[in-house]
């Protein structure tokens, strides 16, 4: 039976590949089948030279099966298993039961760190194999509870290993980073805002995505930054899935359960942000997975780029195509934009004059998706401190991101509790039909919103929108029924409502 | 005789010789086949090896080995498969360079290439 196993990956996901040898006379070649691309096919040279390291010669024609033969396999992680398989077919060692080994050779027999030992150790857990990686990525399968792995340094030791003579170094657990990394930027250092500070922590608890806008320099990216650590830590499942995504790009890993914050320029192509490329790789969305997606300068991005972004935000994950085959990236992001209100940068900008034509300021906020402005649930003006504010301003920047984060965390568990039954987590991702049934006016709010919505030509989506974000605002408050209190403070967040340009 | 072809005869001689000492055990010399002829062929570490001889004398441009291009490796290739094919040989064989450089005193200097199509020709 077939025992030696590597893996290639699928997306964020391992797959299993059956390396089968067969060694027969003839000049000397390696020939290996099973639709492997180039970096596959490399590694002919770097097997041979590392089992020669070894004093392992080998002769006669070597005939390198990948099976399934019809998934093409790509990367340098096969380059351990088949030189096992070679050394396994010569009898030159004996690998006991089936086995999964990943690894890049170095033509001395050293063996490099490679991309997706996360999905590998999944795949061995699942599968029940024991596992093989290089030393480079024992940190990542510490991470995964309950598989058997062991680390490699050089393809010596794991010889001697699978003969029996020495030991290699079992990858231990590790251990959970203990207590929280500190809050970096600290909603306390950030000076007056509130109405922005206000507008996160309703985002961060029902998921709302937002938009800020505001003039050069009043500080949008340090809210934006903020916001990581006023979300909930990561859950153990989240956090598997934060570390599928960095271990398939080959991100170092981080053991904290701090939510991933991935800010994009609007220089990056559709393919660094949305995933894919010759090579299939997860982008920029996929690596803010559960975690915050920025993009400042949001006017300034390419149309194609928002658009292709408009999939993600809806179902959470991101589909790509290609020739090769499509995968699936995961792709849940709380979304947050920030923009300048006109080109000069100081429309409604208490002290400085507005130098932008009428026309040049529509021209501006035309450049916004309108699709994607439909999936922003919080629009927030961020006015630029004056001088005055700022030095009066010193010393108190009101409460720390800590005490921000305890007031989301029981509003996210008020809202698990309530829609566990329906399947949803938070309020943002609600469907129409049943916020409708289930987010109840009094008599007052049903009244008041009448009004509003008459007044200000609210539209059937927008009234929805302010119900689930004044639904977010009542959880925060902890209590049961929405009343005018939250309605009026959802409708200040309204799209348009706080745009200088609608004023 | 021309003269080129004597220190071609005594290199191949020589080569043999020196060859034996190595380790090689000989099975045949100057095999003459449809498509090429195999100077030496013999059996070392369980492999049946190929030994094209080069002879030369120093002062020329080239070294000997050199003188073994891409389309004479395909040669030597297509005539030692048919070769192994014909005395009924299933196991691992390969291809050595026997390169001599005759000195200006004319005392012969061998060198011996092991192996020589590893990694050039595809499988």
């Amino acid at each position: 039976m077939n025992v030696v196993h590597g893996v290639t990956l699928q997306g964020i996901k391992a797959l299993k590949v059956e390396v089968e040898v067969e060694i027969t006379g003839g000049l000397f070649v390696i020939a290996v089948v099973g639709l492997p691309d180039a970096s596959v096919k490399e590694a002919r040279e770097r097997v041979r030279a590392a089992l020669r390291s070894l004093g392992v010669s080998v002769k006669g024609r070597v005939a390198v099966n990948l099976a399934p033969a019809d998934s093409p396999k790509e990367g340098a992680l096969l380059d351990l298993p088949i030189a096992v398989g070679i050394a396994h077919a010569k009898g030159e060692i004996r690998v006991p039961g089936p086995t999964l080994f990943m690894g890049e050779l170095a033509l001395d027999g050293r063996v490099r760190r490679v991309r997706g030992a996360v999905p590998a150790a999944l795949l061995a857990r699942d599968l029940g194999f024991p596992l093989f990686v290089p030393e480079g990525n024992a940190r990542e399968v510490s991470l995964v509870k309950g598989v058997r792995a062991w680390q490699v340094g050089h393809i010596r030791e794991l010889f001697a290993h699978l003969r029996g003579q020495s030991q290699l170094k079992v990858i231990e657990q590790a251990e959970e980073a203990t207590g929280d990394p500190k809050p970096d930027p600290d909603f306390s250092d950030i000076k007056g805002q509130v109405a922005a500070k206000r507008a996160l922590e309703i985002a961060a608890a029902g998921h709302h995505n937002v938009l800020l806008t505001g003039s050069p320099g009043s500080g949008k990216t340090l809210l934006a930054r903020a916001l990581k650590d006023i979300l909930p830590p990561l859950s153990d499942e989240e956090m598997m899935e934060v570390l599928l995504v960095r271990s398939t790009v080959g991100l170092p890993l981080d053991s904290s359960r701090r939510r991933p914050f991935r800010a994009i320029h609007h220089t990056s192509s559709t393919i660094s942000v949305c995933g894919g490329g010759t090579n299939l790789r997860p982008g920029e969305v996929s690596l803010a997975h559960r975690g915050v997606l920025f993009l400042d300068e949001f006017t300034e991005f390419r149309r194609d780029l928002l658009e292709s972004l408009r999939q993600p935000l809806e179902d959470g994950f991101i589909s790509v195509s290609r020739a090769s085959g499509s995968v699936t990236y995961p792709a849940r992001v709380l979304f947050v934009a920030a923009c300048n209100p006109c080109p000069c940068g100081f429309l409604g900008d208490p002290v400085e004059p507005c130098r932008c034509s009428p026309s040049a300021v529509d021209r501006y906020r035309r450049k916004m998706s309108g699709p994607i402005l439909d999936r922003i649930d919080l629009c927030v003006t961020v006015p630029r401190l004056t001088p005055d504010e700022l030095v009066q301003a010193e010393g108190q920047g009101g409460e720390s991101s800590t005490r921000v984060r305890e007031r989301v965390l029981r509003a996210r568990e008020v809202q698990w509790d309530r829609w566990k039954n329906l399947g949803y987590q938070c309020n943002a991702e609600l469907p129409e039909k049943a916020l409708r049934k289930q987010v109840r006016l009094d008599l007052d709010g049903r009244r008041f919103l009448k009004d509003v919505a008459g007044r200000i030509r609210l539209s059937g989506r927008g009234i929805s929108r302010v119900l689930k974000v004044a639904r977010t605002i009542a959880d925060l408050a902890g209590e049961e029924n929405l009343s005018t209190v939250h309605l009026a403070e959802a409708l200040a967040f309204r799209e348009g409502g706080d745009l200088p340009w609608d004023r | 005789m021309a003269k080129h072809i004597d220190l071609g005869a005594a290199g191949e001689a020589m080569a043999a010789r020196e060859l034996l000492k190595l380790g090689y055990r000989l099975i045949d010399t100057n095999v003459r086949m449809k498509m090429g002829e195999l100077d030496i062929v013999a059996e070392e570490g369980g492999e049946m090896v190929v030994v094209e001889v080069r002879t030369r004398t120093l002062g020329r441009m080239v070294p000997p080995e050199a003188t073994v291009g891409p389309s004479k490796i395909r040669k030597l290739v297509r005539t030692g498969r048919t070769y192994m094919e014909s005395v009924g040989w299933e196991g691992p064989w390969r291809i050595d360079i026997a390169a001599i450089t005759v000195g200006s005193d004319g005392s012969p200097k061998l060198e011996v290439f092991r192996d020589i199509t590893v990694g050039i020709i595809e499988p």
